[in-house]
């Protein structure tokens, strides 16, 4: 999840991010020995002042304490008190060798005869005294002696606050110096980076522009870059350029496929009239040959009218079909009652049951080109006659769906495999020879605005085409 | 002894003796004890000032910590004459001579203070049973005897009375022992205590007057009785019974906060004699 985030920031963010991260890394590194050396300095300073104080204490005290002399004791320790006016000695405790208190700086706290033990609590040798972890004060312990003879101890309780400040204004101050320096550094190395990645976000941005194709990196921005991003830019421009030429390339390679499904669909329909046209020319040599035969006669006669008839509607339909500046042209019903005249020959040929209802209703269908209509209908049309083979069931509805007229060819043959669908359904480069009659529907609706569905239920293959009437019928 | 050997000898105690006998160079040792505020050296230059001038010689002022030191100085001459207390001179006063007792507030008087912390409850010496009590000193009639022997009239001892004694050797230590909580009650010259007052308010405030004992002689200066009638001392005496009567005299006994040194009598302590009366007899 985190990895997922961090891969969507901006790659500006991240540097800022992770030069923040290093900073604050360094930081804390960087304080963490100044403030172990500041404590150094002041645990030796303190214990230098401790032992100068205990030394003092033990030249002062030391034949009182031996003589159990109470008063000298507390008058060593009040003089001293009031001549260093109590710097940093908040209290000082006296024992004699039976651990009882023969004076202190403050009575109340320990009275004459007092356990000296009990007051010993937290107190440490000048050796081990440390301000690390201590608020206010430290308590420090040493034994008095007289030629090497312990004769009392004294306790003295040094007020250390003021080293306690000093850390913490320390720690204060590291910590705003170092906010300050990361938060400088960080917004430095984004805009800096941002300023570095800037022909890349340029690059960037030109590739996320595939609606239709990559754009062009104009040349004034390639001269803003430097050579590197330059060359860089020149090569996508070329790519670009690549990409449109085989854009145009295709495109010219559809058109071809088209015009040859258009020789073949003129193929299809010579076809169409050749066979029927044999037929008829054998008819009239058989009304030459028996010429005195009058029910050969009517019957040859027969099938030359239905022969004829039937190239009558094959020529209608490749008449209508074929209309000169008729692409324009408004829809009619009529357009589609010549694409069911179109049909209806193939459907007879296969023998197949075509169902057709058109029914629009008030819808403006004149707001509706008739060229791309017919094609995308004889198309889809002749696709779902072949699909629906011999024997088959066609349906062609058409009615009006809100504000859009709906086209609906319904077969129940095998269904379109994947590479037709992806020809009808995709706007993407597709793999040649497959055809073109499915690509240009696509292409056709497309270009209508309009919408494409698919839909294969209980061995039906329904295409629905929803198209939108235009503003401008012209 | 050859008659050579005689003159050779009277010129060398001649020459050794000549010092001694230029008699204005030999300064009058005076001992001091601390009667009064000892601690206060302008007050100690101020003294001698005035003494000296009065006597019109030099005055060497020797001070001890204990009465006890000052005293056998006294009596053994190496001071001619001292500041002491009523007690060590009733108790050598076959010895000693009174050669003055100054005079404050109008009197040659003075009581000895009951003291206890400004917030101490004890409305008598009773009430202090069991607590620490500091005295001036084991001489020291208004700093030892009186508590001492108004204890001894109950039948009781310091030592047993009190939870812990101690001696601070110095009635302004006494105020600053039971001042500073080292001792809850203290044993002082009233006449100090009050002298404090007026130029360490601060530390007396810090404490109260429990108990005052009745008027007794002031602590006086005295003399080894057999030198009382050297001139030395009689000269030193007229010079302390006149001090007032010059300026830096006055001003001696103004910073002293005494009105004046009076010629005195052995009467004055007949109140610490009844109270020495009273106190067993030191082991």
């Amino acid at each position: 999840m985190i990895g997922k985030a961090w891969r969507n920031w901006p790659v500006t963010v991240r540097v800022a991010f992770v030069t923040g991260t290093l900073m604050v890394l360094l930081g804390v590194v960087a304080s963490q020995r100044v403030l172990a050396t500041l404590s150094d300095l002041q645990n030796e300073r303190l214990r230098e002042v401790a032992q100068s104080h205990v030394d003092g204490l033990q030249v002062a005290l030391a034949p009182f304490v031996l003589r159990r002399d109470v008063w000298e004791v507390y008058d060593a320790l009040d003089r001293t008190r009031s001549q260093t006016g109590g710097a940093r000695v908040n209290f000082t405790a006296v024992s004699d060798d039976r651990a009882r208190v023969l004076a202190a700086t403050d009575p109340k706290r320990a009275a004459i005869d007092d356990d000296f033990e009990a007051l010993l609590d937290s107190a440490v040798p000048v050796k081990e005294v440390t301000t690390t972890n201590a608020e206010r004060t430290v308590r420090i312990v040493e034994p008095l002696f007289i030629q090497d003879r312990e004769v009392g101890r004294v306790l003295t309780e040094l007020d250390v606050s003021d080293l306690a400040a000093q850390r913490r204004h320390t720690t204060i101050a590291l910590l705003a110096a170092n906010s300050f320096a990361t938060s400088f550094i960080a917004l430095a190395g984004y805009f800096l980076v941002a300023r570095l990645l800037q022909p890349v976000e340029l690059l960037t941005s030109h590739i996320g522009m595939t609606r239709g194709a990559p754009e062009r990196i104009l040349d004034t921005d390639i001269q803003k870059a430097n050579s590197a991003f330059a060359t860089l830019m020149k090569n996508f421009n070329e790519m670009v350029g690549a990409i449109q030429a085989r854009g145009e390339a295709e495109k010219r390679l559809a058109d071809r496929e088209r015009f040859v499904s258009l020789g073949r669909l003129s193929s299809s329909l010579a076809h169409e009239i050749n066979n029927p046209l044999g037929g008829l020319l054998n008819t009239t040599d058989t009304i030459r040959t028996y010429a005195d035969r009058p029910d050969v006669v009517r019957q040859s006669a027969d099938i030359l009218d239905r022969g004829l008839k039937h190239m009558r509607d094959v020529s209608q339909a490749i008449l209508h079909e074929n209309r000169v500046d008729r692409s324009m042209n408004p829809l009619t019903l009529e357009d589609f009652d010549d694409i069911k005249t179109l049909m209806l020959p193939e459907t007879t040929r296969q023998l197949q049951e075509l169902q057709w209802d058109v029914t629009f209703g008030d819808f403006p269908i004149d707001r509706l080109p008739a060229a791309p209509v017919r094609q995308i209908c004889l198309n889809l049309l002749l696709n779902s006659s072949t699909a629906a083979g011999r024997c088959g069931r066609l349906e062609f509805r058409v009615f009006a769906d809100g504000e859009r007229l709906c086209l609906q060819i319904t077969d129940d043959g095998p269904g379109l495999n994947k590479p037709s669908l992806a020809r009808l359904l995709s706007q993407e480069p597709v793999e040649p020879g497959g055809g073109v009659g499915l690509r240009l529907v696509g292409d056709l609706v497309h270009e209508l605005g309009g919408i494409l569905r698919h839909e294969r239920t209980a061995g039906t293959t329904v295409i629905s085409i929803h198209l939108c009437a235009r503003d401008d019928p012209s | 002894m050859q008659r050579r050997d005689f003159v050779k000898s009277g010129i060398l105690a001649a020459t050794l003796a000549t010092p001694f006998l230029a008699g204005a160079a030999v300064p009058f040792r005076l001992g001091l004890t601390p009667v009064f505020l000892d601690n206060d050296a302008h007050i100690i230059d101020r003294l001698r000032s005035g003494i000296s001038t009065a006597l019109g010689q030099p005055i060497e002022l020797i001070q001890k910590r204990t009465y006890q030191e000052i005293t056998a100085m006294l009596l053994d001459g190496s001071v001619d004459a001292a500041w002491i207390c009523g007690f060590p001179y009733l108790q050598h006063r076959e010895r000693l001579e009174l050669i003055g007792v100054p005079q404050w507030r109008g009197q040659p008087l003075y009581q000895s203070y009951l003291i206890a912390r400004d917030d101490d409850p004890a409305g008598s010496l009773s009430d202090l049973n069991g607590g620490t009590h500091a005295f001036s000193d084991p001489d020291s009639n208004s700093g030892y005897l009186v508590t001492a022997s108004d204890l001894a009239r109950n039948g009781q001892l310091p030592e047993n009375f009190f939870s812990r004694a101690i001696f601070t050797y110095g009635h302004r230590n006494v105020v600053r022992s039971v001042a500073g909580g080292l001792t809850r009650s203290g044993s002082v010259d009233g006449y100090v205590w009050e002298t404090l007052q007026q130029t360490e308010p601060s530390l007396t405030a810090r404490t109260r007057v429990v108990a005052a004992s009745e008027w007794m002689g002031f602590p006086p200066f005295a003399a080894r009785k057999d030198r009382a009638a050297s001139s030395a001392i009689q000269q030193f005496a007229v010079a302390l019974t006149s001090l007032h009567t010059s300026e830096s005299g006055r001003e001696a006994l103004q910073l002293l906060y005494l009105d004046k040194i009076l010629e005195g009598e052995t009467s004055l302590y007949d109140g610490i004699r009844s109270r020495m009366a009273d106190l067993p007899e030191r082991g």
